[in-house]
């Protein structure tokens, strides 16, 4: 009796992936039709299955700090094949949602993200600090001039990058030291199961790895192995290339306030405000299926973390074309208000998304990045 | 005894026994023996049900003839079972102590109790899928049932009546034996209790979509192994893979295969580890260089004797034991062999498993599920009928209420035979 293991099964944690969504975990009996059923999991200590047991014994440690996790693309092919309805998918996704609470600080705000009774009060954070930074600096005027409506005499293009940079940075800083710990965290992990011989990171082949994923991360080549939900990968796609899309336009236009001195509204026929009336419809459209999706599936299991997310994503597509279209309508009141609810949703995309569902987009790609770096057989490409 | 009878007895104090196999014929002769009358009724033209198409029992791996012939025997001795074969309960009137039972009897269309038409049967044109081996072997349009038939007598087919085989039946057999006119008669007896004896039938493998079940000629299920390795069966008792009837030289059990398992059977099925780990002992003996590989997720072998039999399986060292299910199959189309996907749970591995053949260990589903009994009883979620002891009158007996072994069968059988009893007595 050398190698006595002592189990110290976290009771809390247990409880907490069950009220993120994994409330059916107990009754996993081991059988691992998951691991075969999922068209991703590599031979050598496949997932879900040693995340179940690991899961159902309260093993945090075990879980959280485990890139595999990560590698799953919650298709829920598993939880179609589980014979005990388990739904092993919706128990990696609330250990993710557990693991992004647990690398992000403060945790009072991953704790609010979480909270449904706490959403006025996220909510609130960008309408006070808008109205009082506005009021102080004169950049919000309420009762802007002219016969056009135009946005930034209401609220001025300042005042946005005033509040939504420091934001950005924000989000930028927990991120990093988030993820510093994580793929620390993920490394031990995967040394300690056996799942790479890599001894160290070496940070240059880490960023190789890293360049060489991105295109199956935009292909979503993983995603369309999926057999049960396929065309969830569709809207998913949908949702992304709208986000990266409205990147690019807020970049640009970016540039052409602060370089060019060209101020909006910009007219219909420039092509970056095609791409912007593009983007914001694949945004609506995609976060509509989405929402569909999830309400017609009676085997998955969803959460606040899931309809929040979905929530944000409709609401910012939905406020910024409805801000649009009600100032080609030229309703003044309505576009002016439009525009501040749907500032607020962008502050608060960037303000909490270390601490949201969306906090994906950052811990998978490192998790993939990390699977290639490692030689983990997680295929690429 | 008496056979096909169709004198009405007026005594309540009788009691029906519905379905042939090993459940009811213990019900059916225990009750007997103690001086009741009993009615076996069984819808096949043979007694024996399941077990007539076992090769072996576990664990003492003797064949069914034993139990089987013991028990005919017992019918035959004992003049106060009327065995009616072809027969189905239609209706049930009354109450405990008094049922009418109406019984449709299907025709024989044969009454000649001699064997000896060989040059005949040969004759015959038409190939009938011989269900006794799940499809695997063909019998023609006169035949007898199996070997282990009770009684055993010859059966016409009604498929064939429209074809020129009927004519040449007529022709060959002597006057009076043969009516091939004969229409389903009815029959109303009283009994005071009733039997359902109804058994099981194993799961439909073809349901279990990614188990390659009539998808890859070379995954068959236990039942078929049975068939194969039983002298009476389609191969003479040589265990072949489909295919190419080629010796397989690697075999995989898939243990579980739509057992417990929400999306089909969600129970276990009791039998079916000790039924692979007894079908791995008729592979070591054909093929003693074999590899046998069982995949499951955990290994239910209960009791002393049980547990006794999987250790001195475990034992052998072409014999494999993988814990883990097995979720998915392939086929290499060059070779036909299968190759099957299970993660081992111990050393947290997948494994591709290729094998020559692989056999489906598949669950019991209660015969009563499909085809609803003329009754109203209380059954599970599941089709297995629950008895109600405090209104008695009617019992289920051996898997027609739970999935059982013939041990279990034959003991829950004469319990039962004595509930009925209780319910004459008390009347």
């Amino acid at each position: 009796m050398a190698d006595v293991q002592v189990l110290e099964p976290d009771l809390g944690f247990i409880r907490e992936i069950g009220a993120l969504g994994g409330a059916e975990l107990k009754k996993c009996y081991q059988c691992a039709t998951c691991s075969v059923a999922c068209a991703i999991a590599p031979d050598n200590k496949p997932f879900p299955r040693k995340e179940m047991i690991a899961a159902s014994w309260g093993l945090k440690d075990k879980l959280i700090g485990n890139a595999d996790i990560w590698l799953c693309h919650n298709c829920g092919d598993c939880s179609t094949r589980c014979p005990r309805t388990a739904k092993p998918a919706d128990v990696l996704a609330a250990v993710r949602a557990y693991a992004v609470s647990e690398y992000a600080a403060p945790k009072a705000v991953a704790q609010a993200v979480n909270d449904p009774k706490k959403l006025p009060l996220l909510l609130a954070v960008p309408a006070v600090i808008f109205i009082v930074v506005g009021l102080i600096t004169g950049l919000l005027d309420f009762t802007p001039e002219g016969d056009r409506i135009v946005h930034a005499h209401f609220f001025s293009t300042w005042l946005v990058d005033m509040v939504m940079i420091p934001a950005a940075i924000w989000a930028a800083a927990i991120f990093a030291l988030s993820i510093k710990r994580f793929l620390g965290d993920i490394h031990d992990n995967a040394v300690r199961e056996g799942k790479t011989d890599k001894k160290n990171i070496d940070p240059k082949e880490f960023i190789m790895s890293l360049v060489r994923i991105i295109p199956t991360i935009m292909t979503h080549n993983r995603f369309n192995d999926c057999t049960e939900n396929k065309k969830r990968s569709t809207t998913h796609m949908m949702v992304l290339f709208s986000f990266i899309g409205l990147f690019i336009v807020t970049n640009c236009f970016f540039v052409a306030i602060y370089i060019l001195q060209i101020h909006g509204p910009y007219s219909q026929i420039n092509p970056i405000k095609w791409l912007a009336n593009i983007s914001g419809v694949c945004l609506v459209v995609g976060s509509i299926l989405m929402l569909k999706n999830r309400l017609n599936k009676e085997d998955q299991t969803s959460a606040y973390k899931d309809w929040a997310l979905i929530g944000l994503a409709l609401a910012l597509g939905l406020t910024g074309m409805l801000t649009e279209i009600t100032r080609l309508a030229n309703w003044a009141f309505i576009s002016y208000a439009l525009y501040f609810i749907h500032l607020m949703f962008v502050f608060s995309l960037f303000a909490y998304l270390p601490f949201t569902k969306l906090a994906h987009l950052v811990y998978r790609t490192v998790a993939i990045a990390y699977a290639e770096y490692s030689g983990r057989g997680f295929k690429i490409g | 005894m008496t056979e096909d009878n169709e004198t009405t007895p007026a005594a309540g104090g009788s009691i029906l026994v519905v379905g042939g196999g090993i459940s009811g014929l213990t019900a059916a002769i225990e009750a007997a023996e103690v001086g009741y009358e009993v009615f076996l009724v069984e819808k096949e033209a043979s007694l024996g049900g399941r077990v007539a198409q076992l090769n072996k029992y576990f664990p003492k791996l003797c064949p069914p003839t034993c139990g089987l012939e013991i028990n005919y025997r017992r019918i035959k001795d004992n003049p106060n079972i009327k065995v009616l074969t072809l027969t189905e309960v239609e209706k049930v009137d009354g109450s405990p102590g008094a049922y009418e039972v109406t019984l449709k009897i299907k025709p024989r269309y044969v009454e000649d109790n001699t064997t000896g038409y060989d040059e005949l049967i040969e004759s015959l044109q038409t190939e009938l899928p011989n269900d006794h081996d799940f499809g695997m072997s063909t019998t023609k349009g006169l035949y007898v049932p199996h070997d282990m038939a009770f009684p055993y007598k010859y059966v016409v087919s009604p498929d064939i009546l429209r074809t020129g085989d009927a004519k040449k039946i007529k022709d060959a057999l002597p006057e009076g034996a043969v009516d091939l006119d004969a229409q389903p008669k009815s029959m109303k007896i009283n009994v005071g209790a009733v039997i359902w004896a109804t058994g099981w039938t194993p799961y439909d493998a073809t349901k279990i979509d990614n188990l390659g079940f009539g998808q890859y000629d070379n995954i068959i299920t236990n039942m078929m192994m049975e068939r194969y390795a039983s002298s009476n069966g389609p191969t003479r008792g040589k265990i072949i893979r489909p295919s190419d009837r080629k010796e397989p030289e690697s075999i995989a059990f898939v243990q579980c295969a739509g057992s417990r398992d929400e999306n089909h059977l969600p129970y276990c099925s009791y039998i079916c580890c000790m039924a692979s780990l007894k079908q791995a002992t008729y592979i070591r003996e054909q093929y003693p260089e074999a590899k046998i590989y069982i995949f499951y997720i955990d290994l239910r072998t209960p009791g002393q004797r049980y547990e006794k039999f999987y250790k001195q399986i475990k034992e052998d060292e072409n014999i494999f034991f993988i814990k883990g299910k097995v979720a998915e199959v392939s086929e290499d189309p060059a070779t036909r062999n299968i190759t099957v996907v299970a993660e081992n749970a111990v050393t947290g591995e997948k494994i591709h498993q290729t094998v020559e053949l692989v056999v489906l260990a598949t669950g019991m589903q209660p015969t009563a599920k499909d085809n609803p009994l003329p009754v109203n009883l209380k059954t599970d979620e599941n089709g297995f009928i629950v008895n109600d002891l405090d209104k008695g009158g009617m019992f289920a007996v051996g898997c027609a209420n739970k999935p059982l072994d013939v041990v279990s069968s034959n003991q829950n059988a004469t319990g039962m035979a004595l509930r009925a009893i209780q319910t004459l007595v008390n009347r």
